[in-house]
């Protein structure tokens, strides 16, 4: 047992370094912002000249509006993964109750709840968000993670529910029941504990889920007012021109941080599959 | 025996089809209707904004007529029968984007765009993976094999739209050898005729390459993962004790079974592919349904909104009705049961 954990693999290494790195800018971006342009605001406007070329002063140069875009997007790197981190709390949280609902206590409110989350997840999300967007009136940061959580749920709730029905049929459930346990103290002090590695892995899922659809909201321009994130940079850098006149300072930013942060969590995840998983491991 | 469970499973489906698009259908009215915003409001407003004229007199005249043509007066459950009604008419209501044309008619002009991109796309994206993955999978230990694994990991994991502007960015900005928006060179008059197809095959090139790439890396991952599982199964080695050639094998015991689990996550992963897609057309200003909705959102198009969430909800939902029922046809495991 001692040297499969030990033994861990390099995909998850490399995944763990790569989403602890982005996490660690995201929480350290005030001091890093302090070091880029002192004490400024990186939204504040007209701080530097506008459409600087990369320099040693300004690392990824400056956009329409006389920002540091290194600063931008440290700080939208840092708002992106709030959005993404509440959505995912919220799915998760609802995917908790209703997984749990449907594969503890199975029969008809399994297939209720089934028949519902199914439905849900084959729908095209996005023209859904566009709207709730659309109308929300001050969308943010809290409303947009609501918004999100409302399509990424049935992913949770799905893999959580096959999980509790596999531990539900376990020796230690049984022997807890025999024991004349209620249902949630069954649920909370024998299942839930056991599942919560799982439900790590599930909820980062979710983030990363949140984190796409969202950047595909705020690359339509429709992202929550008053803040920076990364999909706004986009679509901002859209706006301007940045493609056609070849300014990829201002548009491959944005996005080198999210694919390397969504490679990361899909590396983490083989890395476990790997690691626990003997039938993948044998091979 | 069998056609009885057969057209029993046939029924069943076809009536969770027709009542998940129900509850579909009438959740969305529901919650166009509680939304908070007024659509005449904001009709009157932009019809101000457009021809500079200020609706003072006779205001409630106006807003009362407006009301009547959106279907808006009356309690909610009339206003329910009756747009239930007239959708079965296929009768959608006036759209603002450009009123009075009625926002179906908005519909069937940007449908065959992105039908033709996204059908295209996806099943050529469907293909390649398949047949990639399984390779990969099957020759897991070569280096090749190894550096496909991983780029696809890569890409894989690369939103559509993050495709489009990297491509836009150095296809058609850099180098210029293809156009960045728009299906058809605005010169040409549409028509049947080797000019205009080869315009639409040139601007249709970097959308639909863009959504190829991430989705195909999605196909070579899922598959070469379900070849792996097969290849470690008792009747796979007992076919190569068999003495088959490793072509049959790879073929007939290994494709087979990994076609069909991947024809269920083709009509699973449908919605999510809509959602990169509609993105992909608005990045390319392409003028199907994506761009559509992005437009018709812009300005509060009540009716044009509605139309295309029904109309993606019913695409995606009948896509999988069809290939559920074509799976146990073809797959005997599914049958029986």
């Amino acid at each position: 047992m001692k040297t499969r954990t030990s033994n861990l693999d390099p995909k998850l290494l490399l995944g763990m370094f790569i989403v602890l790195f982005i996490v660690s800018i995201a929480i350290f971006q005030p001091f890093l912002n302090k070091a880029i342009i002192g004490n400024h605001n990186p939204l504040n406007i007209s701080l530097f000249p506008m459409y600087e070329p990369p320099s040693l002063e300004h690392p990824l140069g400056t956009d329409r509006f006389g920002r540091d875009v290194l600063a931008i997007t440290l700080l939208s790197t840092r708002y992106s993964l709030v959005i993404g981190a509440l959505a995912g709390i919220f799915s998760t949280f609802i995917g908790i109750v209703v997984g749990f609902t449907a594969g503890y206590k199975g029969g008809s409110s399994d297939t209720i709840l089934r028949t519902f989350t199914d439905a849900l997840l084959v729908i095209p999300s996005l023209p859904i968000l566009m709207v709730l967007s659309a109308y929300v009136k001050t969308l943010n940061i809290l409303t947009m993670g609501i918004i999100l959580a409302i399509f990424s749920w049935p992913y949770s709730s799905r893999v959580i529910r096959s999980q509790v029905m596999s531990l539900r049929e376990s020796p230690y459930v049984d022997l807890a029941k025999l024991n004349n346990m209620k249902d949630y103290e069954v649920i909370f002090t024998e299942i839930l504990p056991n599942l919560l590695p799982f439900l790590g892995v599930s909820l980062a899922g979710s983030i990363v889920g949140a984190m796409v659809a969202a950047t595909g909201l705020e690359v339509l321009g429709l992202g929550p007012s008053g803040i920076t994130t990364l999909g706004m940079m986009i679509n901002l850098a859209i706006g301007w021109g940045a493609l056609s006149q070849g300014m990829w300072n201002l548009i491959l930013p944005p996005i080198l941080v999210l694919v390397l942060l969504f490679v990361g969590v899909q590396l983490i995840n083989m890395g476990l599959e790997a690691t626990y998983n003997p039938r993948v491991r044998r091979q | 025996m069998i056609t009885k469970i057969f057209s029993n499973y046939v029924v069943k489906r076809f009536i969770t089809y027709l009542l998940t698009i129900f509850v579909t259908f009438t959740a969305t009215f529901f919650f166009f209707r509680l939304i908070p915003g007024n659509p005449i409001g904001a009709f009157i407003l932009s019809m101000q904004q457009r021809y500079s004229t200020i609706v003072v007199q006779g205001g409630e005249n106006v807003v009362e007529k407006y009301q009547e043509m959106f279907g808006l007066n009356g309690s909610l459950f009339t206003q329910y029968i009756r747009y239930t009604k007239n959708v079965l008419r296929g009768n959608l209501g006036p759209s603002l984007t450009a009123f009075p044309t009625p926002a179906q008619n908005l519909i069937i002009t940007s449908l065959p765009w992105t039908i033709g991109l996204l059908g295209l796309s996806l099943l050529i994206s469907w293909a390649i993976g398949i047949l990639i993955g399984t390779l990969v999978g099957w020759k897991r230990d070569l280096l090749a094999s190894k550096i496909v694994t991983a780029l696809a990991i890569f890409f894989s994991q690369v939103p559509q739209y993050f495709f489009a502007l990297i491509l836009v960015f150095f296809l058609a900005y850099t180098i210029m050898v293809l156009p960045s928006s728009g299906a058809y060179n605005p010169f040409l008059t549409p028509g049947f005729n080797l000019e205009f197809i080869f315009s639409v095959i040139k601007h249709g090139l970097l959308p639909s390459l863009s959504i190829i790439l991430t989705t195909a890396m999605g196909w070579i991952i899922s598959t070469r993962a379900l070849v792996i599982s097969i290849l470690g199964e008792d009747y796979l080695i007992f076919a190569e004790a068999k003495g088959l050639k490793p072509s049959t094998v790879l073929r007939q015991y290994v494709m087979r079974n990994a076609l069909l689990p991947q024809i269920t996550g083709l009509a699973i992963s449908l919605g999510f592919i809509m959602n990169g897609a509609y993105i992909v057309e608005w990045v390319f200003n392409y003028p199907g349904i994506g761009r559509l909705m992005a437009n018709a959102i812009g300005i509060l198009d009540y009716n044009l909104i509605q139309g295309i969430v029904i109309l993606s909800i019913v695409a995606v939902l009948t896509a999988n009705l069809i290939i559920d029922l074509i799976l146990p046809l073809i797959d005997p495991r599914i049958r029986a049961r």
